[in-house]
Formats: C-alpha cells, sequence, structure tokens
C-alpha cells in the first residue's frame, strides 16, 4: 500500500512536470492547470504516504537516506504549492519540479533499512523535520532570485523574451524570495539547535567535530550573511542570486556529500 | 439560402477608399433598410469602423446573385463606380462568412491584434441591426455567437494582455519593476507639454505622490498644482532621486542632467531600491550608462518603442492559439446550424414527396370510387416513404463535414422545392 502510494504520487509529479514543460513551449494555460492540478494530487498522495508508512512503522518515515529523499522532496513541493497558491508564479513549476522528480527517483537506489535505536528520540522530529523544510525553502529562495534575475536580464536589455511575459513584478519575485529566506533561516535554526538539545541530553560524544553538523553551520553562515547584506545593503538581483546558489550548493553538499566523510550522521 | 460576408478592411483596401464607403452611425438605420430592399435580402448587418466596413447578410437566393446585389448597393449608396471599388472587395460564403465574423470580432483581424475597440463597434453594428429590424432569426443566432467566441478568446489567451503604445508600455514597465503603483512616488524634471501628459497617465495608474522640479519654478508650481503634487527645487533634485521610485526626465537641455556618477552615489543612499528613470526628451538627458547600475532601469523613447514591438510579436504569438478557438468554434457553430436545419428538413422532404406522389391521384378524385382511392393513396404513401427514407437517413449522415453537410441541405432545398420559411 505505502508502495503503491508513493509510486502513484511519484508519476504525479512526472505528469506535473511534463506539463510544465509543455506549458513553457506552447505557451498554452490549459497544461498549467494540468501542470497544477498533477502537482496538487501527487502532493496529496505523497502526504498520504507518510503518514501511512509513518504508522507502518511507528515512526517518522525520515530514518535512511530513502525516505530522507522522498521527505526532501516532499517539502520541496509543500513549498511550491504555497508560493503557488500566494505568487500564481507561472514558471516555478519548471524549475522546482525536475528536483522533485530526481529525488523521488533518487529513492529507487537505496535499500530500506529498519530504523536504528539512536533515532528513537523525538527530538529527531523537530530535528529533521525543521531542516528539511528549511532546505525546501532555500531552494525556493534560490529559484526566487534566479528568476528575478531572468527577468531583471529582459528589463536591463529592453528586449522582454519570455519571462518579462510569464512572471509577475520583480517586486513580488523579491518578496517571496526575501520570505523564503527568512522563514528557510528559522527553521534552519530552530532544527539545528534540536540536533544541539538532542546531541547533549543522549550524551552524544564529538558532536561538534561531525564533519556533516560542520557543512550545516557553514550553510547557516552563508544565509545569516545573506540576510545581513540584504537588510543593510539592499542586496538582491545578481549578488543575492549568485549567494543563494552558494547556499543551496552548500545544502546539497551537507545532505549528500558529507555521508561519505564518515560520523554520526553516516546512516544507511 | 445563403449567410455571405462582403466587404472590406485595412487588409485590402487603402484609407482613401475605406474614406469612401464609410457609413456613419446615424445613416446606418436607413442604410440598413435600403439595403433589405434594394438587394431583397431577408437580414442584413453593417459593421463599419475606420479600418473596415463589413456587410453581412443572409438572402434566399444564390451566392453569386447576393454579393452581386449587395456590391450594387454600396456602389449606389455611396455613388461610386464599380471599377473604383471593385477589386478591392472580398467576399465570403457560409463556413468563410462565419469564419470572418467570429475573426473580427476577436480582433484578430485587426490593425493592432487584440485592441478591444472592435468588439463594441461589432456589438453596436448588431444593436442598430436589431432596432432598424434587419436581424432575423439567422443572423440573430450568428452574431451573439460571434461576441461569445471572443469573450473566450479574450479570457483563454493573452492576446490584449501586452501594452501596445508609448503611455502604456511605461505604466506595464514601471508595475513590473516596482509593483503596485499605489504607494509609489514619481518626480518630474521638467514641467512641460510631455511631462504634463505623463503625469496624468501615471496618477490615472495609481501614483499619489508627485514631484516637479524645472528650471522655472512657476511652471514646476502650476504643474504640481494640477496634481497635487508638490514642487521642489531644481537644484534639490538629486536628494528626491533618493525618494522616487520612477523619475521622469523631459527637460529641453540639450546635454546630459543624470550621469552615471551621479546616480551610482544616490543608489547607495537608495538601499539599492530600484529605480525606474524614462527618459522621453530628444536629445537625450539621462546618460544610458546609468542603466549599467545595479537595480536601475533607464528607458529613452526607443527603449519604450522596442518593448512595444516585442510586444506586438507577443500579441501575435498569442493570435495562433486564438486562431486555433476560433476555428473549433466555427465548426462547433456549423455543425449545431446543420444539426437544428435538417429535423425540419426532414419531415419537410417527407411530405413534399408525399404531395409529389399524391398529386396526379388527387387530380382523379371524384373518378374513383371510395374504396379505390383510400387503398391507393395508402399504397402510395408507402411508396414516397420509401423515396423519402433514404434520403433523409442520407441528410442525417454525420460523418461529413460540417461544411460539406450545410452544401448538402441547401443542394436538397433546392432540388425539392423545400423552403422552411413558408
Amino acid at each position: 500500500m505505502s508502495a503503491l502510494l508513493f509510486n502513484s504520487a511519484f508519476g504525479f509529479y512526472v505528469v506535473g512536470l511534463f506539463h510544465s514543460v509543455a506549458a513553457f513551449v506552447s505557451k498554452k494555460d490549459l497544461f498549467h492547470k494540468i501542470a497544477f492540478a498533477s502537482v496538487g494530487i501527487g502532493f496529496f498522495l505523497h502526504s498520504s504516504f507518510l503518514v501511512y508508512r509513518g504508522v507502518e512503522i511507528a515512526h517518522l518515515p525520515l530514518t535512511d537516506l530513502k525516505e530522507a529523499l522522498a521527505f526532501f522532496a516532499w517539502t520541496v513541493s509543500l513549498c511550491f504549492f504555497i508560493s503557488h497558491m500566494r505568487y500564481r508564479i507561472k514558471p516555478l513549476g519548471i524549475f522546482l519540479l525536475p528536483l522533485v522528480t530526481a529525488l523521488m527517483l533518487g529513492t529507487i537506489f537505496f535499500k530500506s533499512s529498519p530504523v536504528p535505536e539512536i533515532l528513537r528520540s523525538s527530538w529527531i522530529y523537530w530535528h529533521t523535520i525543521c531542516l528539511f523544510l528549511a532546505y525546501g525553502m532555500f531552494f525556493m529562495t534560490f529559484i526566487a532570485s534566479l528568476l528575478y534575475l531572468f527577468q531583471e536580464r529582459e528589463l536591463k536589455g529592453k528586449k522582454p523574451k519570455t519571462f518579462y511575459y510569464w512572471l509577475p513584478s520583480q517586486v513580488l519575485l523579491d518578496d517571496l524570495f526575501y520570505k523564503m529566506l527568512i522563514s528557510g533561516f528559522c527553521f534552519m535554526t530552530l532544527g539545528l539547535l534540536a540536533g544541539v538539545i538532542w546531541a547533549e541530553q543522549d550524551w552524544v560524544q564529538g558532536w561538534q567535530g561531525d564533519p556533516k553538523v560542520i557543512a550545516a553551520l557553514v550553510t547557516w553562515a552563508i544565509y545569516l550573511i545573506l540576510i545581513y547584506l540584504r537588510l543593510t545593503a539592499g542586496w538582491r538581483g545578481k549578488r543575492a542570486a549568485l549567494i543563494s546558489m552558494a547556499g543551496f550548493l552548500s545544502i546539497l553538499f551537507t545532505f549528500l556529500g558529507a555521508r561519505y566523510l564518515g560520523g554520526l550522521h553516516t546512516f544507511q | 439560402m445563403d449567410l455571405i460576408l462582403v466587404g472590406l478592411s485595412h487588409k485590402t483596401a487603402p484609407i482613401e477608399v475605406r474614406e469612401r464607403i464609410f457609413f456613419p452611425e446615424k445613416h446606418l438605420p436607413t442604410a440598413l433598410q435600403r439595403l433589405q430592399a434594394e438587394s431583397d435580402l431577408s437580414e442584413g448587418m453593417i459593421v463599419s469602423t475606420c479600418n473596415r466596413v463589413e456587410i453581412l447578410v443572409h438572402g434566399d437566393r444564390g451566392y453569386f446573385q447576393i454579393v452581386e446585389a449587395v456590391k450594387n448597393f454600396l456602389y449606389s449608396y455611396h455613388a461610386l463606380s464599380r471599377p473604383f471599388l471593385e477589386n478591392y472587395l472580398y467576399s465570403h460564403l457560409r463556413q468563410d462568412a462565419v469564419n470572418h465574423l467570429f475573426r473580427v470580432a476577436s480582433s484578430l483581424d485587426s490593425m493592432v491584434v487584440g485592441e478591444p475597440q472592435i468588439l463594441a463597434q461589432v456589438k453596436r453594428a448588431y444593436s442598430l441591426a436589431c432596432q432598424a429590424g434587419s436581424v432575423g432569426r439567422h443572423l440573430g443566432d450568428l452574431i451573439p455567437r460571434a461576441f461569445f467566441v471572443a469573450k473566450k478568446v479574450r479570457t483563454s489567451t493573452r492576446i490584449g494582455a501586452a501594452a501596445v503604445s508609448v503611455s502604456s508600455v511605461a505604466i506595464e514597465l514601471a508595475r513590473k519593476i516596482l509593483g503596485d503603483l499605489e504607494n509609489k512616488s514619481v518626480l518630474f524634471m521638467g514641467a512641460g507639454k510631455m511631462s504634463t501628459l505623463a503625469a496624468k497617465h501615471l496618477s490615472d495608474a495609481g501614483i499619489q505622490n508627485i514631484y516637479v522640479a524645472n528650471r522655472t519654478p512657476e511652471r514646476s508650481e502650476k504643474m504640481a498644482a494640477q496634481f497635487s503634487g508638490q514642487a521642489v527645487p531644481f537644484e534639490d533634485r538629486f536628494s528626491y532621486v533618493i525618494r522616487a521610485d520612477i523619475v521622469l526626465v523631459s527637460t529641453g537641455s540639450d546635454s546630459f542632467i543624470l550621469t552615471k556618477s551621479e546616480v551610482e552615489g544616490i543608489i547607495k543612499k537608495r538601499k539599492y531600491r530600484p529605480l525606474f528613470i524614462i527618459d522621453i526628451s530628444v536629445p537625450r538627458n539621462v546618460d544610458p550608462a546609468v542603466n549599467e547600475l545595479e537595480n536601475v532601469f533607464v528607458y529613452d523613447i526607443d527603449d519604450l518603442q522596442s518593448v512595444i514591438d516585442a510586444n506586438i510579436r507577443q500579441r501575435q504569438q498569442e493570435a495562433v492559439i486564438a486562431e486555433d478557438i476560433v476555428v473549433e468554434e466555427v465548426s462547433n457553430y456549423i455543425k449545431q446550424a446543420s444539426r437544428r436545419s435538417v429535423g425540419p428538413l426532414a419531415s419537410l422532404l417527407r411530405s413534399r414527396i408525399e404531395e409529389m406522389c399524391l398529386e396526379d391521384l388527387k387530380e382523379r378524385r371524384h373518378q374513383l370510387p371510395d374504396e379505390e382511392y383510400q387503398r391507393m393513396e395508402k399504397m402510395l404513401k408507402k411508396t414516397a416513404h420509401k423515396i423519402a427514407h433514404p434520403l433523409i437517413t442520407q441528410l442525417r449522415e454525420s460523418d461529413d463535414s460540417p461544411g460539406h453537410r450545410l452544401y448538402k441541405i441547401e443542394m436538397f432545398k433546392k432540388m425539392f422545392r423545400l423552403d422552411e420559411d413558408s
């Protein structure tokens, strides 16, 4: 049952991706509606999968890499959903859905494993959920700054082509960027704090030197700098896009790369 | 029994011709009456705008006769010679006429594709024709359908979305860069005619804070008063650039009054808030290099024009989608129209054949005994039914193209001299 839910969610995401591309190429609104509807159904099925699987293993389904990838995909499509409802930015799907599908696809390369004993703690809920929400929001931040950049290029070049006709105003894109940045940062801070408390409570030795912890702190610092520059010097456009791209690469490294360096966070 | 459209438009005729066959609105009712009377047509509508004159009619005669009649009406009404007008006129029959009407109403045939006026003009022409009593069953069914198609095109494509005039493009750009204009402020450098005009457009678009800086303070005060803005000293203009979101420059100066280094100092103080500078002066008053600065967008009059050109291309792209909608709607309409006319036609055909079969028998009514007469009548009715049956089946055949089906209906009407209206 859980496999069925998961696979059909994946299927709907793929349908959504194809229709987003079709909408982008053909400029027909109908494809947009189909894309959005499929992502909506996919998201619903994906959420049902998480609940079902959670009840099945009596734990948050976020204990191995397979589940982590799926959960990451879920937070990204959650952010897509929220942003779409609030901002109606048409080309969002074409940028977000490839990541969602790639993450979902990635899960087939990993096997499920039993829940390790160390994860039997309520802090994991706070630690992981907050961090993954932050990751999803930071990805959104990156995409928003990219779209801002694309439209800025057309505005500066005085030759509107694609994005000018597809995107809302720069102010709105900037608003999305800023809100996602701030809320992502809050969630990341909460997630990291939860991790620290968890480690201290369970007397985990040497968590300060764990590669993933260090990578996460670097990521956190990058976004802190971005917020600081935004507030003091009003950074947006190209510079903000570059930093948020660096931040997102750092997230990917934290998420996928750091596990090869060993440490406390190496699970299956 | 045909639907025909005769007309000319900016695509076929130059203004010298169009102006001579223009129908002023107050003359339309009499023109419609003359058209109906002189050309012996059952229904008619005249759409007359500066870009087109189209006459849509429904008549009982054949295609060529109706076209000739409408053309003759045009020649005589405007006292023009046939050679003068003939080559500019086009005519469309049935399906093509429906297609043309739908395209015109949807603004696909307009000079500026997607402009909204044409629909209102067609609506006006329709209501005038209704008042003049020249709209009957056929046009009364078809023309409102054109309004529906036009609305569908407008809502499901973005054909009318992109701005195509200088002032509307400037406002479109301002909205793109700054979002909602309601609480934004604009600084005018120069208080000439162009500035005043621009101020009117911008305040219509919702801008409330207006600053005016001009070398002669009297003029800036006068303009500021007109838009309940604030006149500021010309020397202080840079400190107002810090506050403003839009700067509109239109002075008679022959050198740059905003240079890159000046603006560079300002944007830092603005914390890189986006700044939209519109330079409508010729020669230009703002150094084009200012555009290189972060979050500053400088548009001169040529740049605005290039956005207009791009927007027109965008509308044309949308028009491709709109054409598909029109084609689909035309085929829907024709299908419906032919389906509707098959029903009554079939019963007409049946009774007509029956009538033909019984004709001779009825003449000999008194020569035959009652019993014999009834027997023969019954037999002939059966025969009539046998003849009519395959014909009606043929008429109802649904896998024809809608156009072909209409043609078939017309054929049957002619062959059996069927007239629905009688």
